[in-house]
């Protein structure tokens, strides 16, 4: 038990050193980029109204004390990790004066409603049926579902993403195009609501699942084709024991310990936003919030959402590691 | 196996089950008393934020500076209901003193704002003082710069007295997509800080109010409101739609999709490819021109800005030798792919312009010559825009019209010679050698240009900047485009390029007074190099015959007959310095479905921009009528 805490509390420190460095890293990124929140929000106050280079010389100065620009990087820094220490990410420039931490907060369920089940979803459909090819490779429909997982998988998303949308979108209309719910409905858990962001929800989920199971599929397979070489596979068939608990047992229980770290680790990236996803179906979430910051150099969002993400996957990972030497006694600690 | 039909069987129950309950593109609300308009912003990071005084904080053409708010007064980028000029909360036109320091504006009686309140001399006495009292508002900056003091000696009047001469001061509340809006004083003035406030939900002046709107900033949907007689589109008519939606309906392919599903009925914009498909698959899609090219020439003029803080375009040869190596017929093929409205001169083909500048001076751009050191050319060539068209005959057919004039409002006019010769000459004047198949500046250095385009958010000037400097390159200069994506707006005021594909020329586009872009180009305004350029001077042109021409434009009224012929003394003077080189309008292809609407303003009755994020298409909602079925 002394070598767990040990070991516990190197995997503790590691944790905040890839938070602090992750997040100072992207601060000196959002901060070096060449796009300045004020010239963005002038050029964007100005692309079409009458305004005199006197005022915009006077709105510039006005902005940059209202945006907190002034004063130096480390005067920055410093400001930044005030703020972050009690959970405040300041306002969004882009949407001044709204806090970041508003903006997040609303696009986040979204994201993590469209994410996690599509995640859970293709990884259990694709270690399932992975391991079942990896284990009765004779199996002429599990070859088939093969060929289907490995076809899918290299098409670029983008791709699949549109058919989806013009077979259901256009060729057979039955789903919409755009949005996380039909318009002019009262948010709220009435049937009419849910079965409106269900409807919506499903172009978006497929694509992700019909993209992600294949790779799933690949791993599982190859993990199982491996396992069931081992020689207490053998020897457990040579013993006579039923093949249903050689599957279940020897054989996907061992396999599927890499699969459960890349689940752990997929569904942290889950608060980086489905990016592509979420600009090709026009759904709301936090992966569109992160674009629409860079585009914007709105750094206070761009860091927002960064930090929410690091923190996330750096979780997910301190997790597994701790979780590791509990459920695979292979691994060892201290 | 069983398990997997059984997970298949009870996946597709529930998509069928789902999709019957939840038909429809948008709920209680009739689709055919629903028009459905793309917001070009896309989704709104912050939908719930309605005070358009504070800077950016939230969407603007989201409907809220289309149907709820109102100013003083509007011109038209085309003609108008019933002319350019439309005094709208204004009675009047605005009345200046002699010395143009002080201007009375006359109200118009019987406005109300949607909570029942009338619309005075008081709003707008309010508006102007909360401006002068706060900063970072997003007209604080030009009303503490130019208001002394704000009157209302009585309810329906008010007077600015300004802190120096602005014969344009009335520009502020002019509307040219926007303008500065009215504020209700007794909402703000309860509300505190009003940087702060989100003014949600809006009270209004236009004729709609807010209906429902999704927090994730995709959609929001007015309302008509029943008192509409009591806003100043009534002087037109009822507005038609009861609902106006404006949506983000996402990337161009799924605006085209939604079109033809008949569920976006105004896209804003797409690129010429998608107008293609939409012309023709969908017999219920119009846009500006009934065939090609489609698109609403806007009052906005892309151009190749050269960096005048670049020694080398200091040299007026090298900028007309640059403008002699473009084929501008290719160039508009490869960005608009030919449907482009070609202009030589730095005033946008639109509106009123052609009549009031392209028109006149055609005879002085045929007569005008060209020293290049070894002979003097005519480089104008008046028939470019019949050549395009006549290039395109043989694949569009009868969608390319014959009359001329048609030609010309369609394609443009002249455009100068493509002449290497001449090209050649004027480099070789300004000291430039070629050696080989390669350039050479004065100081012997290879001559290279680099061209910053924006990329994927704008392919159409980007495509045109590629074309520009294949023709440069041919020609034996190392140029080449570079992608600047979201930093363009930041290179562009930092003046961190050599040349760029972009706009310093925006006009009224109905009314013939230069100055809502020229005013900025005087060199009192021009930032040092390293200093941010304030819009719309990107060139960092100085000019003391330009300041003279300003300074006597800023001398003469608006309406005044001399505004126009400084205007072409203006255009002269860039013809003959050629600052930018101007390329074509910046067209809009608007398409607008009548499956449900009829009545959008067209080529054939242009009563206004039909382009949906203008706060000026106003007009347009009041002359929309449901389809008969």
């Amino acid at each position: 038990m002394a070598g767990y805490g040990s070991y516990l509390l190197k995997r503790l420190g590691q944790f905040l050193l890839v938070v602090v460095v992750g997040i100072s890293l992207t601060f000196l990124v959002t901060h070096l980029t060449p796009i300045d929140p004020v010239e963005q929000t002038i050029a964007v106050a100005a692309a079409f109204g009458s305004t005199s280079p006197e005022a915009i010389d006077m709105l510039r100065r006005s902005l940059k004390e209202l945006y907190g620009t002034e004063g130096s990087l480390l005067e920055q820094y410093l400001r930044f990790w005030a703020r972050v220490a009690v959970g405040d990410f300041g306002p969004s420039l882009s949407a001044f004066p709204t806090p970041v931490s508003e903006l997040i907060g609303r696009a986040l369920p979204w994201t993590v409603g469209l994410l996690v089940p599509a995640t859970l979803i293709s990884w259990l459909l694709g270690n399932l049926l992975g391991g079942l090819a990896g284990y009765w490779r004779e199996s002429r429909s599990l070859r088939f579902a093969g060929v289907v997982a490995m076809g899918l998988h290299p098409i670029p998303y983008y791709i699949v993403a549109f058919v989806l949308l013009v077979l259901f979108g256009y060729v057979w209309p039955v789903l919409p195009l755009s949005g996380g719910h039909r318009m002019n409905l009262e948010p709220g858990f009435t049937l009419a609501f849910l079965s409106s962001v269900l409807e919506h929800s499903i172009l978006p989920a497929l694509s992700l699942i019909l993209v992600g199971v294949g790779g799933w599929f690949m791993g599982m397979r190859a993990l199982v084709s491996n396992v069931v070489n081992e020689d207490y596979v053998v020897y457990a068939e040579l013993a006579g024991v039923d093949e249903r608990r050689i599957l279940t047992a020897y054989v996907m229980r061992n396999a599927i310990v890499p699969q459960v770290t890349g689940l752990a680790m997929s569904l942290g990236a889950i608060f980086n936003g489905a990016i592509i996803t979420e600009q090709v179906f026009g759904y709301p979430g936090i992966g569109k919030l992160l674009i629409d910051g860079v585009h914007a150099g709105d750094y206070s969002l761009v860091l927002g959402v960064a930090t929410v993400s690091i923190v996330a996957v750096a979780t997910a990972v301190l997790i597994i590691d701790l979780l590791y030497p509990l459920l695979d006694p292979r691994v060892k600690v201290g | 196996m069983r398990l997997m039909r059984a997970l298949a069987l009870a996946a597709s129950t529930l998509v069928l089950a789902t999709v019957a309950e939840a038909q429809g593109l948008i709920s209680n609300v009739p689709r055919h008393e629903t028009l459905i308009v793309e917001n070009p912003e896309g989704t709104i990071k912050n939908a719930g934020w309605f005070n358009y005084w504070s800077v950016n904080a939230g969407g603007r053409s989201t409907g809220l500076q289309q149907l709820a708010l109102d100013t003083f007064w509007y011109i038209d980028p085309d003609r108008g209901i019933d002319g350019v000029w439309d005094n709208s909360l204004a009675s009047e036109p605005p009345k200046y003193n002699a010395d143009f320091t002080e201007m009375t504006v006359k109200l118009r009686k019987g406005i109300y704002w949607s909570d029942g309140v009338e619309f005075t001399a008081a709003d707008v006495v309010y508006t102007i003082d909360t401006h002068l009292k706060t900063n970072g508002l997003f007209w604080s900056a030009p009303v503490q710069i130019n208001v002394a003091a704000v009157e209302a000696p009585d309810p329906y009047t008010v007077v600015f007295k300004l802190k120096k001469p602005n014969s344009r001061f009335h520009a502020l509340f002019t509307v040219r997509w926007n303008a500065m809006w009215m504020m209700p004083k007794h909402v703000f003035e309860k509300a505190g800080d009003p940087l702060k406030f989100d003014f949600n939900p809006p009270v209004t002046l236009g004729p709609y109010v807010l209906h429902a709107y999704d927090s994730n900033g995709k959609w929001f949907i007015w309302r008509k409101r029943e008192d509409w007689r009591r806003t100043t589109v009534a002087r037109f008519g009822e507005p038609g739609p009861k609902y106006v939606a404006y949506v983000d309906p996402g990337p161009p392919d799924k605006r085209v999709i939604a079109q033809l599903n008949h569920e976006l009925d105004i896209i804003h914009d797409v690129a010429p490819e998608g107008m293609f498909t939409l012309a023709k698959q969908s017999k219920t899609s119009k846009a500006w021109f009934d065939g090609f090219p489609y698109a609403h020439p806007d009052p906005t003029l892309p151009a190749v800005l050269f960096n005048h803080q670049h020694e080398i375009f200091q040299n007026r040869d090298v900028r007309w030798a640059l403008a002699l190596l473009i084929d501008i017929k290719a160039v508009s093929m490869a960005s608009y792919r030919g449907a482009a409205t070609i202009s030589a001169i730095a005033v946008p083909p639109t509106g009123s312009h052609p009549d009031y500048y392209h028109v006149p001076l055609e005879g002085w751009l045929e007569a005008f010559e060209l020293d290049t050191g070894k002979r003097r050319i005519r480089p104008y060539d008046p028939n470019v825009g019949a050549q395009i068209a006549a290039t395109l005959r043989p694949s569009m057919g009868d969608q390319i019209p014959k009359e001329p004039e048609k030609i010309a409002a369609s394609f443009g006019r002249g455009w100068w010679k493509q002449d290497p010769q001449a090209a050649a000459e004027l480099l070789e004047r300004a000291g430039f050698k070629k050696r080989g198949n390669q350039w050479f500046t004065p100081a012997g250095e290879p001559f290279k240009i680099r061209i910053v385009v924006e990329g994927a958010p704008r392919p159409v000037m980007t495509r045109a900047g590629s074309m520009i400097a294949q023709q440069w390159q041919q020609f034996g200069i190392d140029a080449a485009t570079e992608l600047a994506e979201g930093t363009l707006l930041t290179r562009r005021a930092a003046g961190d390029f050599q040349a760029m594909i972009s706009w310093s020329v925006e006009t009224w586009g109905g009314h013939p007074d230069l100055s809502f872009f020229l005013d900025s180009w005087h060199s009192q305004f021009v930032a040092k190099p390293g200093q941010p350029q304030p819009p719309r001077n990107w060139q960092r042109w100085s000019n003391p015959e330009l300041d003279r021409l300003i300074e006597q434009i800023r001398s003469v009224p608006f309406d005044d007959p001399r505004t126009v012929e400084l205007g072409r003394e203006f255009v002269k003077l860039a013809v003959r310095e050629m600052p930018i080189i101007p390329l074509m309008a910046y067209n809009v292809f608007t398409v607008m479905d009548e499956t449900y609407w009829t009545g959008y303003p067209s080529a054939a009755n242009p009563y206004t921009n039909p382009v949906p994020n203008w706060a000026n298409t106003k007009y347009m909602i009041v002359n929309l009528k449901p389809q008969q079925r």
